[in-house]
């Protein structure tokens, strides 16, 4: 690459049913408390790079183009990026390349959903009665996960009430609960059995933003960069003969493009934390598996020893990760910002101590796209 | 082989957030009034929220623009669609409002074509009624001057917050040849699958061999037996939203046809008691009577396929259950 990117201003909106702006409003809103964070204006940012998922969620056909004034972009190049609920995380990858080829010197990139413009359970069948809904695409997967791993039936609950508690701590969420218990969560009514009520993502309004920059812009920065040392994007089709939703091949590709520009051989070890795209809770084990964080058969007993808690060796989704804020095209952003947090030392209550590098993906579709990327507070952190 | 065409209706209902300054100017569409918003030296209608020029928000400065106005544009729409305005000819211009200086795009019910010129003066007139004017731009039309009425209109309460709207979209099909060859194979009561080059059995086929990359044919068709085995399943409890048709819990099953690649995803299984389902189960799909097949939402392009409207239940064959470690981990 022609040039390093780092993240220097980041903004997030309230994850809620947000009704006192419109879309517009929203997504101006995260953007400018992005710039504030760079301590720059709409009038230094060179391109603007915005993702969402299907224009359909919110009815609004091309909405790059009527977001061009909320977003200062008049007169400049604005990128679209879409990949289902991967997209947050393809959109910023989007936006670091464009400084990485050395086309751009500051970019602001933003993902949004609102969900309450729509109907989104409604939206997700297509448009047509299905009955079944997300959860019922992805629960016999889990289920198929359970059986193969031996995965014991408190996992899911006891990742769900980890992510809620982290919530609490992050003035963001959507949802945060500083007390759930895994027994709470266990009581909770079966929806999509295995699947929990607690242990499904919600349906959030809400925009993020990040600044990203080339290392001159990385050195005016007013608080510490958090540095792109790595990113890979891998898809592969939905459906097809032979194919592992369980355990994707694009997501193992993904994982050992990512490590592998990175220079990491030993990603548990070598990484501080980690925030992965966990919509309902069995997420957690099957990317720390799929992902290459541990061996096939171990995410789940990750989980259970405490090790994806804040405090131990491997946390995972310190902000509450999905499953405390879901706004679709932010959400894989999302998963992708709250490392740059980390690594800033800017996540507040829910900081991990002496975060150095960290990992974050999103993943979209019938767990078919994904995007991932390693940040870290120094530009060429090494890894023993 | 016959030609099976096919309608699918998508639909979205939305229920958007109006903000600051469309809200506003709804609310006053609703009260028989146009509001223009002030950016710079310039009045804007429709009011937008942020100067294009400086990016600065706006502030909710208002103006009341209209009723009058001049046509700068137009074209006559003389076969109306069902989504149009109005359903007998009329014509779509950009209108500057007395007062304004930008045009909105809107729609002037004239008599005909040679009743619209540009530089015409029009007139905004609105629904009589609070049932009619609902917080909508349609809640206004134009008409050239000379037909104006005058009107006194009742302005309704409370702001407008939120617009609604159902939006509906009809596509007409055909089924591709290889969709067709599978639908009317339901209809004899057999599952027709394509065999891949690497030999896999993709079902339905897709009319190609994504892992090949190359084009099937009708030679390429295969009959599967109406037997396979349980991969996978849910117990879904319904939640409601607009659609849903269904109430109470029911068993969703993968399956994976015996010679299959991949499997029948959210098979519903309505007849087998949960505490006796199980992976590794082995079932014998029983086809309804052959005049009870349907296969209306079988369709070209969804990712999870239809199998239709063809099975009557899922009954064990009554063979030993598949041991777990032989299932295949592809689903």
């Amino acid at each position: 690459m022609a040039e390093r990117c780092a993240v220097v201003g980041i903004g997030q909106t309230k994850y809620e049913r947000c009704l006192p702006y419109s879309m517009d409003g929203l997504v101006r809103q995260a953007a400018l408390r992005a710039l504030e964070d760079a301590d720059l204006s709409f009038a230094d940012m060179d391109a603007i790079v915005i993702g969402k998922a299907p224009d359909a969620l919110e009815g609004v056909i091309m909405p790059e183009l009527s977001l061009a004034d909320a977003l200062g972009a008049v007169g400049k190049p604005i990128h679209r990026v879409h990949t289902a609920g991967s997209v947050g995380g393809s959109t910023a990858i989007s936006a670091s390349t464009l400084i990485e080829s050395g086309m751009y010197n500051t970019v602001l990139t933003v993902a949004y959903e609102k969900q309450s413009d729509g109907n989104f359970m409604w939206a997700l069948s297509g448009g047509r009665s299905g009955g079944a809904g997300a959860g019922g695409s992805f629960a016999p997967w889990i289920r198929n996960y359970m059986r193969r791993s031996g995965a014991p039936d408190h996992i899911g609950c006891k990742v769900a009430a980890k992510d809620r508690r982290n919530g609490a701590k992050n003035p963001y969420a959507h949802l945060g609960q500083a007390d759930l218990t895994v027994e709470a969560v266990q009581e909770s009514p079966m929806i999509w059995d295995p699947i929990h009520f607690l242990e499904v993502c919600p349906s959030s309004d809400g925009a993020a933003a990040m600044v990203m920059t080339n290392a001159a812009g990385a050195k005016r920065a007013p608080r510490p960069p958090a540095w792109v040392i790595s990113h890979a994007k891998r898809s592969e089709l939905g459906v097809f003969p032979g194919r592992d939703p369980v355990r994707p091949l694009a997501a193992i590709d993904c994982a050992k493009a990512l490590y592998k520009k990175a220079g990491i051989t030993d990603p548990r070890r070598q990484i501080d934390c980690a925030e992965l795209y966990v919509p309902f809770s069995w997420f957690e084990p099957m990317w720390l598996e799929g992902h290459l964080i541990c061996p096939e058969g171990e995410g789940w007993k990750m989980v259970d020893s405490g090790a994806t808690e804040i405090g131990g060796d491997f946390p995972v989704n310190m902000s509450g990760g999905v499953l405390c804020s879901n706004p679709i095209g932010a959400s894989g952003m999302l998963r992708l910002l709250e490392p740059a947090n980390q690594v800033r030392g800017t996540a507040g209550d829910y900081q991990v101590e002496g975060a150095r590098v960290a990992l974050g993906q999103a993943y979209g579709g019938p767990s078919n796209y994904f995007a991932m990327w390693i940040v870290s507070s120094e530009p060429n952190p090494t890894f023993s | 082989m016959s030609e099976f065409p096919i309608s699918f209706t998508l639909e979205y209902p939305y229920t958007r957030t109006l903000g600051p300054v469309i809200g506003p100017f709804l609310t006053a569409l609703r009260d028989g009034r146009i509001l223009g918003i002030r950016c710079g030296g310039r009045v804007i209608c429709p009011p937008i929220e942020f100067d294009p020029d400086t990016c600065e928000t706006l502030s909710p400065d208002f103006v009341e623009v209209g009723p009058g106005g001049t046509v700068e544009n137009w074209t006559w729409i003389s076969d109306p669609s069902s989504k149009h305005p109005f359903q007998s000819p009329f014509a779509f211009v950009q209108v500057k409002l007395d007062g304004a200086d930008t045009t909105m795009t809107h729609a002037v019910k004239a008599s005909g074509p040679d009743a619209m010129s540009t530089g015409m003066r029009v007139m905004a007139q609105f629904h009589e009624t609070l049932e009619e004017r609902t917080g909508a731009i349609t809640d206004v039309y134009f008409v050239p001057e000379a037909d104006a009425r005058n009107q006194s209109l009742r302005p309704g309460a409370g702001e407008v917050e939120i617009s609604t709207h159902l939006i509906s979209l009809t596509y007409n099909d055909t089924l591709y040849p290889h969709a067709a060859r599978f639908a009317e194979g339901l209809l004899d009561g057999k599952f027709i699958g394509q065999r891949l080059k690497g030999g896999e059995v993709s079902i339905p086929g897709k009319g190609y061999d994504a892992i090949a990359r190359v084009m099937l044919s009708e030679a390429d068709d295969v009959e599967l037996a109406p037997t396979g085995t349980v991969l996978s399943y849910t117990v879904i409890t319904p939640v409601k939203y607009r659609g849903q048709k269904e109430t109470e819990p029911y068993l969703s099953a993968s399956l994976i046809l015996d010679g299959a690649g991949q499997t029948l995803v959210q098979q519903d299984i309505r007849n087998i008691p949960l505490d006796e389902f199980r992976v590794g189960m082995r079932l014998r799909a029983i086809f309804k009577p052959v005049d009870e097949r349907s296969v209306d939402d079988v369709d070209n392009d969804w990712m999870y396929p239809s199998i239709g409207n063809v099975v009557e239940r899922w009954e064990s064959t009554g063979e030993p259950d598949v041991p777990l470690d032989e299932l295949p981990e592809s689903m």
